[in-house]
């Protein structure tokens, strides 16, 4: 008997043929409420989509309000490898690395030569490419400097279609965030990639690092430098075929068959080292492993 | 009517309940229904030799200590058992587990099982899920803990109350007199008790001296009962050879069979009845759990419709699992219990403060709800002091002060009527001052003496000084004490006047009998005789005062002429020796106990406030009439059907019913009537008294307006009351006069026990109730902008603009204070004007503050925060075109290069601090738009403007919360602690436009709702 009231009492809140009331509201009190809300929500989208234009007026085309978040640029590295930050392949096995010397192929397209000297500038090495606005006159576009694959040398995968990896040699990329007006290195002390083994923790308070696995090192361009030429950024808008500046090393005779753990960072002298954090804020690591079956 | 009541109290004992309540629920046993039929007692119906048969005791040896001991074991101690309580953990595991609870552990198990996950897929899984479990069990048991320490905190009252003296009885076991503790006693104890002492047990008297029972806490009546060993009456409540267990032997001396002790008495049938009853949930916890369903529904739908939907959008379960937390974490008001219990626990203080002791924390609220309060008349109504109210005499009635501060009027003192009468009432009384109270006003002294002997104590020393003065003067000779064949006292004295050496006679007693003894009566001084004149008067005067509900005493007296009664003239008392006719009348003097002098503005405000005041008292109805128009409960002008009768001179059955808008209900009546005829009654009279009930009727009528809908107080000190405020919806005890029992089965007590303190009560109890919704107004509105970052997360795959912690942070953190100042809110209006609220219809959380909070205010507070995260991204190179769909970049671990709408990359750690940057400044834009939100939410209806700015907690609040965010936005570590990262200045302006529009927006709905009352905003708004 209860059951059966309550039963018809949600059928008649759901619609009650009496009152002609659908869900406890009649139609026009519905078509009143849904009025209201279309009207409040317009009015308050109205007053969003002007709060938001008025900030958008706010703000420079060509540099961000705030640059503090990227003080230390972060480093990365080609081929990227996924989540695991190894790179790790069978030196007879092509398969295992052939994915690597795609990557690079396709990382490295655009700085074909040919590419370079028909977009972009042959700047003055070992100085800062400063192109200022003068006052209100925007000097836009902004020229970028020519950097050729060719520089990378035995990395650049002309000689070597294959960057080393089939011989056990492997080429890794190396490349400096891109952040807008940054110079890097103090009088025209051009900012330079290192790579060496990475310490890391085997147990409670015992590090060790792979110094004795790593072998040999060799960079392109020589002592892994960048030039200043490169620097400063101006932004995507300015500086629409900015070519970024990059760092090849190529591991010489690394222990095969063992896992190598190293870290490459950028120096210069107005970077700050990145937190303890971000891993990848002026330095970058990886493993490298390279399997050979004799 | 007149002097000692000899009538006895009926209390319906015969009533059995369940012919008119058949929808007595069927948990309640057959154990249940039995107590509620008649007092199963034979014995006073049976001789003493019986008795002792019966119980196998002996006379005057008493029980043998053997006997007692095997008795003792069989019938178990002589203690009631205390009422079931719930074992503190249950307490405890219900406040763990009850309202958002369950939803916030789903969310908890939900995060630890989101870690397991990922701790055995991941090599280094990420820990914000294990926080996050952790912090939510934490938050889960501290509230759980809180709560369950403010609801002992309340419960501990009541420890106070126990009486801790175990108790001691006189009990006479193999003819040796012993003290023993009462719990030993057994029944065929002999016992012996004397004036004060409470009757440790159900007791068939079988000798007594002079000994007067206070039966009042058992059935309502102040006057003290006189026990015989004689039966006389078939009921054994109104018999005179039974005394019962917790009453107080008030005077003179008895001996008696112990013939039932503990649960078996008839105390302790009431007190398992009242245990029994089942009480139904508070009103507030109704509307608790009501509003707790809508804000879980809303969170599971939501939960489950984004759990789905980002199966459909094809995340993983885990990602679909960790929105799921998300959405329970951001739904539920976690701090708002906590807020509740807060605010009731704020209420209960500050009544306290006014006299009003709250045993259950809900019950703070029930008063304001409260639609109809059955008042106990003795006590709570009136002063349960009888106090002389009226006098005849030269052939005029005085009114004599009955005000507690004496502020009422004076009569002429200086009549020698007067004189004489004063003479007469101070000498013809045994009742004099206990000692040691000189510094007490002569009104709250305590009297060693009968009721009415004290009041005309008190009175005659009011008006003419020192009683015992007078009676050293007039030594007194001989003495017959009253007695209920004579129905006079009366007592021989000498005279002031040393030269006089006649004797004064003064005699007092019931009106009629002292009338028939006299011949003359004196007028303005003078002896005249008595005539039929005179003889009329004295009718009318008295016909007067007892319609007035007074009890009315006759006084007279006679100077015993010298030549029969020379000095030295053996009196004696036994063999009246002396004249006791043709004495002379001086006046009549009628007491009554008089109402409370802030009962009669109490009951006004109630009336205003629409509630129903129903006298319900076991005293007679001529009495409880008169107090009922005394205080207000019969208005002015409002008659009863007896009265309309009375008017036209028509016989009462063929007066109209709906005439009368009062009625006076006699229990034995009340008895009579159908569960319809009794609805009608109460539906159509707003003015009621119910006169002579029994605790079983007033259960009856408890249960009655709780069928009409009504939300009832029941008021009441005794015994005879705890059952009907045990079911009541609110019982208010009295803390001075009530009962143990009483007290226990009461949810409020009155430590003054006076009704006045009802209606503070039901002020603060209204005052919460509206309070309570701005608050849930408040804390709910944060719920939209908490929600909706997951929602666009999900859908529009942008960076996260809102993480658990910081909602966290605002539930638990800056909304805290702010939603519990709002409890100290001043009312708007006078709420002691408006009807009490319907339960059914005016809910606590209702659809439209639901549509305010969320779908008004709630949305302008969820742009407030987007626009101030679009801002942090759009200032830092992310502009909003680029930020929609960017989210699988931007939270991949591996991608450290990420390119901004400027071009510059960004790592992942750099991005993150950003966003994390854009939690912090949604929380701070949320604090800044609760600013406006508090401030509106002080008001339903009026203006801030009108309302002010008084509270200062409130605006304590404002600057705490401010702080609390600035605290946690730039102390250093909080970026390691809680990942909130120091916002530049200017973003804590960002949602400053925000705030101002939902200030201005709801001073012009509040605008609108005031200027067209009954219109669409308010039908739409006003909640």
């Amino acid at each position: 008997m209860a059951k059966d009231g309550e039963k018809s009492d949600w059928k008649e809140f759901l619609w009650n043929p009496r009152t002609r009331e659908f869900l406890g509201r009649t139609a026009s009190s519905w078509g009143l409420i849904f009025l209201f809300y279309l009207i409040f929500y317009t009015c308050l989208a109205g007053m969003f989509a002007l709060t938001m234009y008025v900030m958008l007026q706010t703000l420079d085309e060509h540099r961000p309000t705030w640059q503090d978040r990227l003080s230390t640029p972060g480093l990365v590295i080609r081929p990227r490898a996924d989540d695991t930050f190894e790179i790790v392949y069978t030196k007879e096995d092509t398969e295992s690395w052939d994915l690597y010397a795609q990557t690079l192929d396709k990382f490295l397209q655009p700085y074909n030569d040919s590419l370079q000297a028909q977009k972009n500038h042959e700047c003055a090495p070992d100085k800062y490419f400063i192109q200022e606005d003068s006052g209100e006159v925007k000097n836009n576009p902004k020229r970028s400097c020519q950097f050729n694959r060719t520089v990378l040398q035995s990395c650049s995968g002309i000689d070597d279609r294959y960057y080393g990896y089939r011989e056990g040699q492997p080429c890794i990329i190396i490349k400096l965030n891109r952040v807008i007006g940054l110079l890097p290195g103090k009088d025209n002390q051009a900012p330079y990639v290192t790579c060496a083994a990475k310490k890391y923790r085997v147990g409670k308070d015992q590090w060790k690092d792979d110094a004795d696995k790593i072998g040999e090192l060799i960079y392109f361009p020589p002592n892994g430098t960048i030039n200043s030429m490169y620097f400063p950024y101006y932004g995507k808008k300015a500086q629409v075929n900015y070519s970024q500046p990059l760092v090849a090393v190529k591991f010489l005779n690394i222990t095969h068959n063992e896992d190598v753990n190293i870290e490459c960072k950028i120096n210069a002298e107005n970077i700050p080292v990145g937190g303890e954090r971000d891993k990848f804020a002026g330095r970058v690591s990886f493993k490298l492993r390279i399997n050979s079956k004799n | 009517m007149g002097y000692g009541k000899s009538d006895s109290y009926r209390v319906a004992t015969t009533q059995d309940k369940d012919d008119r309540s058949p929808k007595k629920k069927k948990g309640a046993t057959k154990d249940m229904d039995d107590l509620k039929k008649e007092v199963p007692i034979t014995e006073h119906k049976m001789s003493v030799e019986e008795v002792c048969r019966k119980f196998q005791t002996d006379l005057v040896q008493g029980l043998t200590n053997a006997k007692a001991a095997e008795f003792l074991l069989r019938d178990g101690p002589n203690a009631l058992t205390p009422p079931p309580t719930t074992p503190e953990w249950v307490k405890f595991c219900r406040q763990l587990f009850g309202g958002f609870s369950i939803l916030l552990w789903t969310g908890a198990i939900l995060c630890f099982l989101a870690y397991a996950i990922q701790a055995a897929t991941e090599d280094e899984p990420a820990g914000d899920n294990l926080y996050l479990g952790i912090v939510l069990t934490a938050v889960v048991v501290i509230t759980g803990c809180f709560s369950y320490f403010q609801e002992a905190k309340s419960s501990k009252i009541m420890e106070s109350f126990k009486n801790m003296v175990p108790q001691q009885a006189l009990v006479i076991r193999e003819g040796e007199k012993v003290q023993i503790n009462a719990e030993e006693v057994v029944a065929g104890d002999l016992i012996e008790v004397k004036g004060g002492d409470r009757i440790p047990a159900d007791i068939r008297v079988t000798s007594a001296h002079g000994c007067k029972v206070d039966n009042s806490s058992l059935t309502g009546e102040s006057e003290p009962q006189s026990r015989s060993p004689d039966c006389t009456h078939d009921n054994p409540l109104e018999t005179r050879n039974v005394a019962f267990f917790s009453t107080n032997c008030v005077e003179g001396t008895a001996r008696g069979i112990v013939i039932c002790t503990g649960d078996r008495t008839v105390m302790g049938r009431i007190a398992t009845l009242t245990s029994g009853l089942e009480t139904g949930k508070t009103p507030i916890a109704v509307e608790i759990e009501h509003f707790i369903h809508i804000i879980t529904g809303v969170a599971v739908f939501l939960g489950v419709t984004f759990f789905i939907l980002a199966i459909i959008l094809g995340y993983t379960w885990l990602e679909a699992v960790i929105f799921l937390i998300g959405i329970i974490v951001a739904n539920v008001p976690e701090g708002l219990l906590a807020t509740v219990t807060v605010c009731l626990t704020l209420t209960a203080k500050r009544m306290a403060k006014k006299n009003c002791l709250v045993k259950n924390l809900e019950a703070v609220e029930t008063l304001g709800s409260t639609s109809t309060i059955c008042s106990d008349k003795t006590g709570t109504l009136t002063q349960n002091r009888m106090t002389v109210a009226h006098m005849w005499f030269d052939n005029q009635i005085h009114e004599a002060d009955t005000t507690e501060d004496q502020s009422g009027a004076a009569f002429d003192k200086s009549s020698v009527t007067w004189l004489s009468l004063s003479r007469v009432a101070a000498l013809c009384n045994r009742a004099q001052f206990k000692a040691g109270q000189d510094s007490v006003s002569i009104l709250k002294r305590d009297v060693a003496g009968d009721a009415s002997e004290s009041a005309l104590l008190k009175c005659i020393e009011l008006s003419c000084g020192s009683v015992r003065m007078m009676r050293d003067k007039n030594k007194k000779v001989a003495e017959i004490p009253f007695n209920s064949t004579n129905k006079y006292q009366l007592s021989v004295h000498e005279t002031e006047d040393p030269n006089d050496n006649r004797y004064l006679l003064v005699m007092k007693g019931a009106p009629e009998r002292i009338l028939d003894r006299c011949s003359t009566i004196m007028l303005q001084g003078k002896e005249q005789p008595m005539d039929e004149e005179m003889k009329e008067a004295f009718q009318n005067a008295y016909m007067e005062l007892g319609g007035l509900g007074e009890r009315v005493l006759g006084f007279c007296h006679l100077l015993l002429p010298e030549d029969q009664y020379p000095k030295g003239f053996a009196f004696d008392t036994d063999d009246v020796n002396f004249q006791t006719d043709n004495l002379c009348f001086v006046g009549l003097m009628s007491m009554i106990d008089p109402p409370r002098a802030a009962v009669p503005d109490a009951v006004g405000k109630c009336r205003s406030a629409g509630i129903k005041v129903i006298m319900v008292t076991g005293d007679h109805p001529i009495t409880a009439k008169a107090i009922a128009k005394g205080v207000g409960i019969i208005s002015e002008g409002n008659e009863t059907v007896e009265d309309i009768a009375a008017r036209l001179n028509i016989p009462v059955s063929q007066v109209n019913p709906r005439d009368a808008k009062a009625c006076v209900i006699h229990g034995s009546d009340l008895k009579d009537l159908s569960q319809d005829q009794m609805d009608d009654i109460l539906r159509n009279h707003t003015e009621i008294v119910f006169a002579r009930t029994s605790p079983q009727q007033k259960l009856i009528i408890v249960e009655g307006c709780q069928r009409l809908g009504a939300i009832v107080a029941v008021t009441g000190d005794g015994v005879n009351d705890s059952p009907a405020l045990k079911k009541a919806d609110i019982g208010v005890a009295m803390g001075i006069s009530g009962s143990d029992v009483s007290k226990q089965a009461a949810d409020m007590i009155l430590l003054d026990d006076n009704f006045a303190s009802i209606v503070t009560g039901v002020e603060e109890g209204r005052l919460i109730f509206d309070n309570l919704k701005k608050s849930i107004a408040y804390t709910l509105t944060s719920n939209i902008p908490e929600i909706t970052p997951f929602l666009f997360f999900i859908i529009v795959n942008i960076p996260l603009p809102l993480g658990t912690i910081t909602i966290l942070c605002i539930d638990l953190g800056t909304d805290m204070v702010p939603a519990i100042s709002l409890a100290y809110e001043a009312a708007e209006s006078d709420i002691m004007k408006r009807q009490p609220r319907n339960p059914s219809r005016d809910k606590l959380v209702n659809e439209r503050l639901i549509s305010i909070a969320y779908g008004q205010i709630g949305m302008i507070q969820a742009l407030g925060g987007f626009f101030s995260y679009f801002v942090i991204l759009a200032e830092n190179g992310f502009l909003p075109s680029q930020l929609v769909g960017i989210r699988l970049n931007w939270d991949d671990r591996s991608l450290n290069d990420l390119e901004d709408s400027y071009g510059q990359q960004w790592t992942y750690e750099q991005r993150k601090i950003v966003e994390f940057t854009c939690h912090t400044a949604f929380f701070v834009s949320i604090v800044v738009v609760q600013w406006a939100d508090l401030i509106i939410c002080k008001t339903r209806r009026n203006s801030v403007f009108q309302q002010g700015m008084k509270n200062k907690i409130l605006i304590f609040g404002l600057f705490e919360e401010t702080a609390l965010a600035a605290f946690l936005s730039y102390c250093p570590g909080m970026d390691v602690a809680l990942r909130m990262y120091p916002l530049k200045p200017t973003w804590w302006f960002c949602a400053f436009p925000y705030s101002f529009l939902i200030f201005v927006y709801d001073e012009a709905r509040k605008l609108i709702l005031r200027r067209n009352p009954g219109g669409w905003v308010e039908k739409e708004t006003y909640y």
